[in-house]
């Protein structure tokens, strides 16, 4: 009979199969849901409801709780999509924005004689976020944050299409081999939580939103570094900058920045 | 075998190909980062060798394993020929381009995200489409495993399905469910943003969707060894088979419980509620279950090997055992790392003991031991056996295969014990370098070497495997008969249940979405959820 029908209710191994794996799993929702969750008071505060939605995931209220938000750090999003540039007309926009606002203290070509940042080549989603965290006032700065406010979204992606049109002050990113850099570039601190500057800004990998930095002015590099560390600059994503260098000493950052700085002999 | 015999050796030939390679990444990965070597100065190439290793050990050798072995089960147990041989060249010829596609996109450093994936970080979209194709190879695998035991049916109607092919397909339709998961992951997460059309994803839900298939996968690798323990061992040593039920009580229980369990890999994980994580933590520990039926079972099975060779009581029987036969020799190794890696195994499950070595070295060396030792072991003895059916070569040399099961223990023992200790003292796993010259890591420096040191005894076993089955010699057209073992109660009757999938796979089903559902839609509908995705292998 057992063997004429195996899925019958009658048959007694496809019934206790059946209520046993019920039993587990009931058994098992219960105490996951409702008797652990009442031991805990931050589940049962609000009911047994609101237990039961928390052990699931879904507490009713997201934010209950959280902390007022701190100071902003950056509302801009980097995405592959920030790094598509425009055609030459977009060039030749950015161009007249550039040469107008931007060359005084950024050079004529986008290299700076002033110790602002060079932007000859930088990557587009680095120019579009920086000023859009200036716009926002993510990111401190009197001349940038007014220059910034006057832009529009179009004018912001014209110009990061015409600098990264230009050519880089250096080509050639320091590679993990160069026993010249100092080790924070090519292989970080783990144990301080210092991850290698190549690791980001080229060299082994490049990340999406880290600019490009061979060449930069070293003054330009110091300041920057020093801020993020005190967290006077704030705008950097999940504080990865603020991160990487709470730990740094000031004959790092000043090795650091040389480094990136340095020249070729024939300069 | 009347067929598959070029089928089966193919599928071999190419997984233990893959499998020398991946073990030479694996112990170069342990040289480079012990204090035997400098750092390793760009972390790139580590990684880019970890997802390499990963990915051969975890996708291609098992799954080509199972589809050699799931074949010649089909032929040797079911005696009549394999229906569907010219789809079966084709499961294999799209196996082996996925492995080609995503091992050259590995290769050329532009997939290292490692082979579990690990959103937001994306590959080249090769990598996952090679992936893809290794798994859909194997889905017609599933598909021909089902056809010929429907055809056998029906030539036998009534007749009870050997408990070798029982099992087969038992890891047949397990995978073919559980690689659902990642299946959705890699087509509608990771793919649309690797190709480019998407600029974010979201991680949480991907991470969930593969856990669904990440703790399956592992009783889908599992399946030809426990098949091994059950349908060969008792006859290779002399004994017979304790009981054919309780062999196909532990299949259907993995097929209920492997699937709706994998959240205890996201124990760590914000976005999975803690009421989930409980309930597949009670769940996995359900998955012992079958686990230690196996190894009763077995141990019974071999006590009546020992008794029929005159061992007398409580434990003489053990010294009476053929020590001598390499059957003996690898299922003993087999359950003492099934033992060690299944204790370490209920610690990784436990959501609070956990907590004390997640994403430590005892992870790592949890799973090199229940895997690349316990059911590793037991694919070396699966090629063994058969290779004598696929070449018609005689029984292989006795002492070489005993000194390369021998190595594999040692070696095994000497690499994942020294990371099971600095898991529990707190060395992460997945790091490119370690820095000895900190005072507090310094200590800790030696079990590095000594791992290193074990991994290189793994490599010799390796090399000794391939060398026995590379120099074995026709002797024969026609090999002597295979066998599988017979059970101690001839006759006994087989409940109809445990002769069918129906309600094993029902429930299967059902807990799944029981187990999975809510987190899944919940994840899926929540907004603001994705981040960006981060491309890995730039410039």
């Amino acid at each position: 009979m057992e063997r004429d029908r195996p899925y019958a209710w009658s048959n007694a191994g496809f019934r206790w199969s059946v209520i046993a794996l019920v039993v587990l799993t009931v058994g098992s929702f219960l105490v996951g849901f409702v008797v652990l969750p009442a031991v805990h008071k931050d589940f049962t505060v609000a009911g047994l409801w609101e237990s039961i939605c928390r052990a699931a995931g879904v507490p009713a209220r997201w934010d209950a709780g959280a902390t007022a938000k701190g100071k902003g750090s950056t509302d801009v999003v980097v995405v592959p999509a920030l790094a598509r540039t425009g055609g030459g007309d977009a060039i030749g926009r950015g161009a007249t924005i550039a040469v107008q606002q931007c060359s005084m203290c950024h050079g004529a070509q986008g290299a700076s004689e002033a110790d602002a940042p060079n932007l000859a080549g930088q990557y587009p989603e680095v120019v579009h976020k920086q000023m859009q965290d200036y716009k926002r006032g993510d990111r401190g700065g009197t001349f940038m944050q007014t220059i910034a406010r006057n832009l529009s979204d179009r004018d912001i992606a014209d110009i990061a299409t015409y600098y990264n049109s230009l050519p880089k002050a250096r080509t050639a990113p320091a590679r993990y081999s160069d026993t010249t850099a100092p080790a924070l570039v090519r292989v970080g601190d783990p144990l301080r939580n210092i991850a290698p500057c190549i690791a980001c800004h080229g060299g082994t990998d490049h990340k999406l939103g880290a600019p490009w930095l061979e060449g930069m002015p070293g003054a330009y590099l110091v300041a920057q570094l020093r801020d993020f560390r005190s967290g006077a600059r704030h705008n950097d994503s999940h504080a990865q900058m603020r991160n990487m260098t709470r730990a740094m000493t000031d004959g790092e950052i000043a090795d650091v920045a040389e480094f990136y700085a340095r020249r070729d002999k024939t300069d | 075998m009347f067929l598959a015999r070029r089928l089966v050796l193919a599928h071999f030939w190419v997984a233990f190909a893959g499998f020398l390679l991946a073990i030479l990444l694996g112990e170069w990965q342990m040289y480079v980062r012990s204090p035997l070597h400098g750092w390793v100065n760009n972390p790139e190439h580590y990684y880019r060798s970890v997802t390499a290793h990963g990915t051969v050990m975890a996708y291609v050798l098992p799954t080509l394993v199972a589809m050699g072995f799931g074949y010649s089960i089909c032929e040797l147990a079911l005696k009549r020929p394999l229906i569907g041989l010219r789809w079966a060249w084709a499961g294999f010829g799209l196996v082996v381009a996925g492995t080609v596609i995503a091992a050259a996109t590995v290769a050329v450093g532009r997939a290292s995200v490692l082979y579990t994936f690990y959103p937001p970080m994306i590959a080249s979209a090769w990598y996952y489409i090679g992936v893809v194709l290794v798994v859909v190879g194997s889905w017609i695998w599933v598909a021909l495993m089902s056809i010929n035991l429907r055809a056998w049916r029906k030539a036998n109607p009534g007749a009870t399905v050997p408990l070798a092919m029982f099992g087969n397909v038992t890891g047949a339709y397990l995978w073919a469910w559980t690689s659902v998961g990642a299946a959705v992951e890699v087509l509608v997460l990771i793919l649309p943003a690797a190709l480019g059309l998407r600029d974010v994803i979201d991680a949480g839900l991907a991470r969930v969707l593969f856990s669904w298939t990440l703790h399956a996968i592992v009783y889908f690798w599992l399946m030809p060894a426990y098949i091994a323990f059950y349908s060969i061992v008792p006859r290779a040593i002399g004994g017979r088979l304790y009981s054919d039920t309780m062999g196909r009580v532990a299949f259907v229980l993995f097929l209920v419980f492997s699937m709706p369990i994998g959240l205890h890999h996201t124990f760590a994980d914000p976005q999975v509620g803690a009421g989930f994580k409980f309930v597949h933590a009670a769940m996995t520990a359900m998955v012992s279950v079958p686990t230690l039926l196996t190894v009763f079972t077995i141990v019974a099975s071999v006590e009546i090997a020992g008794r029929l060779r005159g061992g007398k009581g409580a434990f003489g029987w053990v010294k009476a055992l053929p020590w001598d036969n390499p059957m003996m020799l690898a299922v003993t190794f087999a359950f003492v790392m099934l033992g060690f890696g299944g204790a370490g195994g209920l610690i990784n499950m436990s959501y609070q003991l956990n907590e004390t070595i997640h994403n430590t070295q005892w992870v790592t060396g949890h799973f090199h031991l229940i895997f690349g030792g316990a059911i590793v072991i037991m694919y070396f003895m699966i090629a063994y056996e058969l290779w004598p059916q696929l070449t018609g070569c005689a029984t292989l040399p006795k002492g070489l295969v005993k000194a390369q099961l021998w190595l594999w223990f040692v070696g095994m023992m000497v690499l994942s014990m020294p990371w099971h200790l600095v898991g529990l003292l707190g060395m992460p796993r997945r790091m490119a370098y370690y820095d000895y010259t900190h005072p507090a890591l310094q200590p800790q420096a030696w079990t590095v070497t000594a791992s290193a040191i074990g991994g290189l005894i793994l490599v010799v076993s390796a090399v000794l495997f391939v060398y026995v089955l590379a120099t074995a010699r026709r002797t024969s057209d026609s090999p002597a008969p295979f066998t599988f073992s017979a059970p101690a109660h001839a006759g006994e009757r087989t409940p109809a249940l445990l002769n069918t999938f129906g309600l094993w796979v029902g429930m299967m089903i059902a807990l799944t979405i029981v187990n999975y559902g809510f987190p899944i839609v919940q994840l899926a509908s929540l907004p603001g959820t994705a981040v960006p995705a981060i491309s890995v292998g730039g410039p």
